[in-house]
């Protein structure tokens, strides 16, 4: 990555969102590998841990760090096109966190997976495994919840599709590395509008949120 | 806002992610013959095949689908994306590739798992369904063994088990009987509380009615035959033995268009009763024994192909 | 129930009192108390499956006639089984192969794995002692040890590939009666009781009888007992000759009237115990008292064949005063005739074994043919010509069929010529109500030893009954100890289809 200036990176992204990103991409790696080779108690449990993060991301999204923030990035239609336009036109916009457009993935992605999740509690493979709420729900409709469990995947794969095009758009076509920050959490300072106050909230509070994910999800589960 | 500076103009990227895509799809169709053949009739490069109509799959093999795996493999549920309701999903195969290997019985995953034993966790259809006969599974592997074709007639397989028919046990439509018995339901009511015992619905899922007399015997005569007339457009039997009914009633036997079956034994109706009944267009069979008719009469019953029980002499 | 049995005089008093009842358990008499209130929870009425077939009665008259699900063929049923079973190979299944085999050692393949009641080592295979010849429209095989029966045979479908899994009397009795081989399911006659009521409310709706040179049937009472069914629908043991029931009639210096009287007595008493208890066993009790009151009636006149014309006695070959097949099956037809829905005829001495010289299949057999050919036919004859064979299902089998090898008990070669019990394929014939005649189904192999065509299962011979009476076997069950009881049982059934006209 060439960094022309001398001046360090700022830092963007904290570290509970950063783990909290790559935990999702391996987990619905892990979810899809298992299912489809047929591992459904691993499937499961993937499922599960997803179930409690995307809990605990929706609580950050209220109580962590500002680029974390719903309020952030998460922006109207009509901004979202103005930003859009804007980029197909070659001008670029600069956004400690998500742009407006960026946005729109994580909150389609985010309610993408928990839709996810939860129609998986009640899924059955019409065999032997059905997921922990399976009981709960009357055999018809398990299979019909089923039925869209699959169909959701498939849009799954489409948004992410989208959203690695989007990541390659910005890095090849705009020169802008969003994979980077993400990982270490520091954006290169040209990309970043100058004065912007971020706050971080504590790490503590990200355990304590986690925490009560976990807690949640074993409140449906029992 | 500055300008933005990358490495690849846009169009350029754009077609990137094309080819990108292209090699994806064509990766997957490689690896999924399934989403092969999907991605094929999505574009019109293949057509899904057709059964014919007196094909061997259509009459043999597509019954045994739909009642023993399109439960799980059909319309409402795809199990492992398998769906066996149409010989073109059954030939497409599932999430594992194809389950049928034309002509190749031994690579069949189908065969394999409907021959593994029942114990068997992977045993087709699973346990709690219908299983398949030894004779569905023959039929089954010679269709396979003979091409897995969806045209290949009938009569082109040798050594098909018998076709047993199944029965179609009728479903029980309470409400629609009940919307057909409303009409005439407070006469029903009525005279089944005059006659305890003598009416009946002949089943749950019809409106039609049996009216068994010969229960109350000599009691019951032409007078009471008649209390039953708003019931009569609905009578389908009609018991009569050992009754007082006579020839007065013949006209009120008439009446009946439904009638089906009447009985007569040890009656003391006559010709004039027959005669009434040889009217009657559904009428299918007649008992006489020990009631006084004679031969011309019930020669022109039969005349119209009802079946008559005794020879109408009265002892 | 533990309620009567009680003799103490203070519960009884209590009973009494019935106004002082809240007082009584509120005093919450200790274990006395519990007691009490534990006898008198009832059973709450059980709730069947969602797809189970409601049948809604008014308790106090369980045998009204109630409609079937879809139109009928067959309204009665008239069973005739012949307890023992007979002989297949020497009635029905001609197996010229197994004549030129006869006095040969049994092939090892026959012998391996399998379980015999007492044939011991390897025996001898042993074709039909009698002469088989084709007979009727539809060319069918027969013996010639039922010429009377034969006459009948374009009614009839045989069904030569039935099957069982048990091989022992009892059991198989049950399977066959009862669904399953253990005492405590419902009989068929109980089931379709159950079901469909009874036309006749003046006589019982399930009457068996028995005709026997020795024993009753093995399984006993369990045949034709009503299970988990409520009692009401059990079947009725008649005799034919006396007294129908014993204790029927009015003890003597007790009119009709008085009667009456005791029984409305006796009636308001259980009435009471129902409202405060609603164990529908009381109820039940009331029903069949009033019933035997219908009966003393009705019955005594429907079983009284005296009251025949002599040539059908002759035609029959039934003699009044004596317990035969002959009567019973005379018996039948008027109770057929006057509305009973369900009768059942067994008759023991079928059980060829050839330990006693009368029950070789030589001597034994003959006789027992001898005894029932001619009323058998006469039955179907009757119920023919009175236009009620049309709707009435006739059965006539055993519990399993005999081998086609000659028994030696314990390895020894017997004085009298016997076979021994085979469940791998027997024959039964079927009549009337809905069953094609004229043919028979499914085959057995050369020797007559396992089904090779269209086995049919005891349950799949109960679902076709079923299905011909107007029921859908999978639908008709009784929720009992949390299972929908069926007929047919746990395991899948097949309507046979190519036996239905």
């Amino acid at each position: 990555m060439p960094d022309n200036a001398p001046k360090p990176g700022v830092y963007v992204w904290d570290a509970p969102t950063r783990l909290f990103h790559w935990s999702i991409v391996v987990l619905i790696f892990v979810s899809w590998l298992s299912a489809d080779q047929g591992y459904m108690k691993v499937h499961l449990w993937s499922g599960l841990t997803l179930l409690v993060l995307l809990l605990f991301r929706i609580g950050w999204g209220f109580a962590g760090a500002t680029t974390a923030r719903f309020s952030n990035f998460l922006h109207s239609p009509g901004r979202v096109m103005a930003y859009v336009k804007t980029v197909l036109g070659g001008e670029r916009q600069l956004h400690a966190g998500h742009n407006p457009a960026g946005g729109l993935m994580v909150a389609v992605l985010l309610l993408a997976l928990l839709a996810q999740a939860l129609t998986g509690l009640v899924a059955n493979d019409g065999l032997k495994f059905s997921g922990p709420l399976a009981l709960q729900v009357s055999v018809d409709q398990s299979d019909q919840l089923t039925q869209i469990h699959g169909a959701i995947f498939n849009f799954m794969l489409v948004l992410i599709w989208l959203h690695l095009v989007a990541i390659g758009f910005y890095l090849l076509v705009k020169g802008e590395n969003l994979v980077g920050p993400m990982v270490t959490g520091k954006k290169h300072h040209a990309h970043v509008p100058e004065g912007v106050a971020l706050v971080f909230t504590r790490p503590v509070i990200a355990l304590a949120l986690l925490a009560l994910s976990a807690a949640c999800a074993a409140w449906i589960l029992l | 806002m500055s300008r933005a500076k990358g490495y690849l103009p846009a169009w350029l990227y754009l077609a990137c992610v094309v080819l990108v895509t292209g090699l994806g799809i064509a990766g997957a169709m490689a690896l999924r013959p399934a989403f092969a053949n999907s991605v094929k009739e999505f574009f019109g490069l293949q057509a899904a095949p057709v059964a014919a109509p007196s094909s061997f799959y259509l009459t043999r093999v597509a019954p045994l689908f739909e009642a023993h795996c399109a439960s799980c493999h059909g319309e409402r549920r795809q199990k492992a994306a398998l769906r066996l309701d149409s010989v073109a999903f059954a030939l497409r195969g599932g999430r594992h590739g194809a389950v049928i290997q034309p002509g190749d019985v031994k690579n069949s995953e189908l065969m394999h798992r409907i021959t593994l034993p029942p114990s068997d966790d992977r045993a087709m259809p699973p346990e709690g369904k219908t299983p398949l006969s030894p004779d569905d599974v023959t039929v089954i592997r010679l269709w396979i063994a003979g091409g897995a074709s969806p045209a290949m007639l009938a009569t082109a397989i040798k050594g098909a088990p018998r076709l047993v028919r199944e029965v179609a046990i009728p479903t029980l439509d309470a409400e629609a009987a009940r919307r057909q018995r409303q009409v005439l339901a407070p006469d029903v009511e009525r005279l089944s509380r005059r006659y305890p015992g003598l009416l009946t619905y002949e089943s749950r899922n019809s409106a039609g009615l049996e009216l068994n007399a010969a229960l109350s015997g000599h009691a019951f005569g032409d007078e009471d035959l008649k209390a039953f007339t708003p019931l009569f457009s609905r009578l389908v039997r009609l018991d009569l033995s050992n009754t007082a009914v006579t020839d007065a009633s013949a006209r009120l036997l008439a009446a009946m268009p439904s009638l089906r079956s009447v009985r007569l034994t040890n009656s003391k109706a006559g010709d004039d009763v027959i005669a009434a009944l040889a009217s009657l267009k559904s009428l299918k069979s007649l008992t006489v024994t020990g009631s006084k008719i004679s031969q011309q009469a019930l020669s022109q019953l039969r005349s119209h192909g009802v079946v008559i029980y005794g020879d109408g002499d009265a002892r | 129930m533990a309620m009567s049995d009680m003799h103490s005089p203070f519960v009884e008093r209590c009973k009494l009192e019935a106004d002082n009842r809240r007082q009584f358990l509120s005093w919450g008499m200790g274990g006395l108390g519990a007691f009490f209130l534990n006898a008198a929870m009832a059973a709450p009425a059980p709730k069947p499956g969602a797809s189970a077939l409601q049948i809604k009665r008014d308790p106090s008259t369980p045998l009204t006639p109630l409609p079937p699900p879809f139109a009928p063929k067959a309204r009665r049923v008239i069973y005739l089984h012949m307890g023992g079973s007979p002989s297949q190979l020497d009635l029905f299944d001609y197996k010229p192969e197994l004549i030129k085999y006869n006095g040969r050692d049994c092939p090892d393949a026959l012998l391996k794995g399998k379980r015999f009641a007492f044939i011991t080592g390897i025996p001898k295979l042993m074709g039909t002692l009698f002469p088989f010849h084709q007979t009727g429209k539809s060319g069918a095989w027969m013996s010639d040890r039922l010429p009377h029966l034969e006459k009948h045979i374009d009614d009839l479908c045989i069904i030569k590939s039935m099957r069982t899994d048990q091989f022992n009397h009892a059991p198989a009795q049950l399977l066959m009666q009862t669904g399953d081989a253990r005492v405590g399911h419902a009989s068929l006659g109980s089931w379709v009781s159950y079901g469909l009521g009874t036309q006749n409310q003046n006589l019982p709706g399930f009457i068996v009888m028995i005709s026997s040179t020795s024993t009753v049937a093995n399984a006993g009472k369990p045949l034709w007992g009503s299970g988990f069914l409520p009692s009401v629908y059990q079947g009725v043991q008649c005799r034919a000759a006396g007294e129908p029931v014993l204790y029927l009639d009015n003890p003597k210096g007790v009119s009709r009237a008085q009667r009456r009287q005791v029984l409305d007595a006796v009636d308001e008493i259980n009435r009471d115990t129902y409202r405060q208890f609603g164990n529908p066993e009381t109820v039940a009790r009331i029903a069949q008292y009033e019933m035997a009151y219908r009966m003393q009636m009705e019955a005594s006149d429907a079983m009284d064949i005296s009251r025949e014309p002599k040539q059908v006695l002759a035609r029959y070959g039934a003699e009044p005063g004596k317990t035969s097949f002959a009567n019973n099956c005379l018996v039948a037809r008027r109770l057929a005739e006057r509305g009973v829905r369900f009768i059942q005829l067994y008759h023991w001495g079928w059980d060829s074994h050839g330990t006693p010289v009368d029950q070789g299949v030589n001597v034994g057999l003959a006789d027992n043919c001898r005894a029932t050919d001619q009323a058998t036919a006469a039955l179907l004859a009757d119920l023919k010509s009175s236009g009620l064979l049309e709707d009435t299902l006739v059965v006539w089998g055993g519990e399993f069929g005999r081998t086609p090898m000659q028994e030696n008990r314990g390895g020894q070669e017997m004085k009298y010529i016997g076979r021994d019990h085979h469940p791998q394929a027997f024959s039964i014939w079927l009549a009337g109500g809905g069953i094609k005649g004229g043919m028979s189904h499914g085959a057995t192999d050369d020797l007559g030893y396992e089904v090779v065509r269209d086995p049919v299962e005891v349950r799949d011979l109960h679902a076709s009954m079923l299905y011909l009476l107007g029921f859908d076997y999978r639908s008709f069950s009784y929720p009992y100890q949390g299972l929908d009881q069926k007929l047919t049982g746990v395991k899948p059934a097949r309507i046979v289809s190519d036996i239905l006209a």
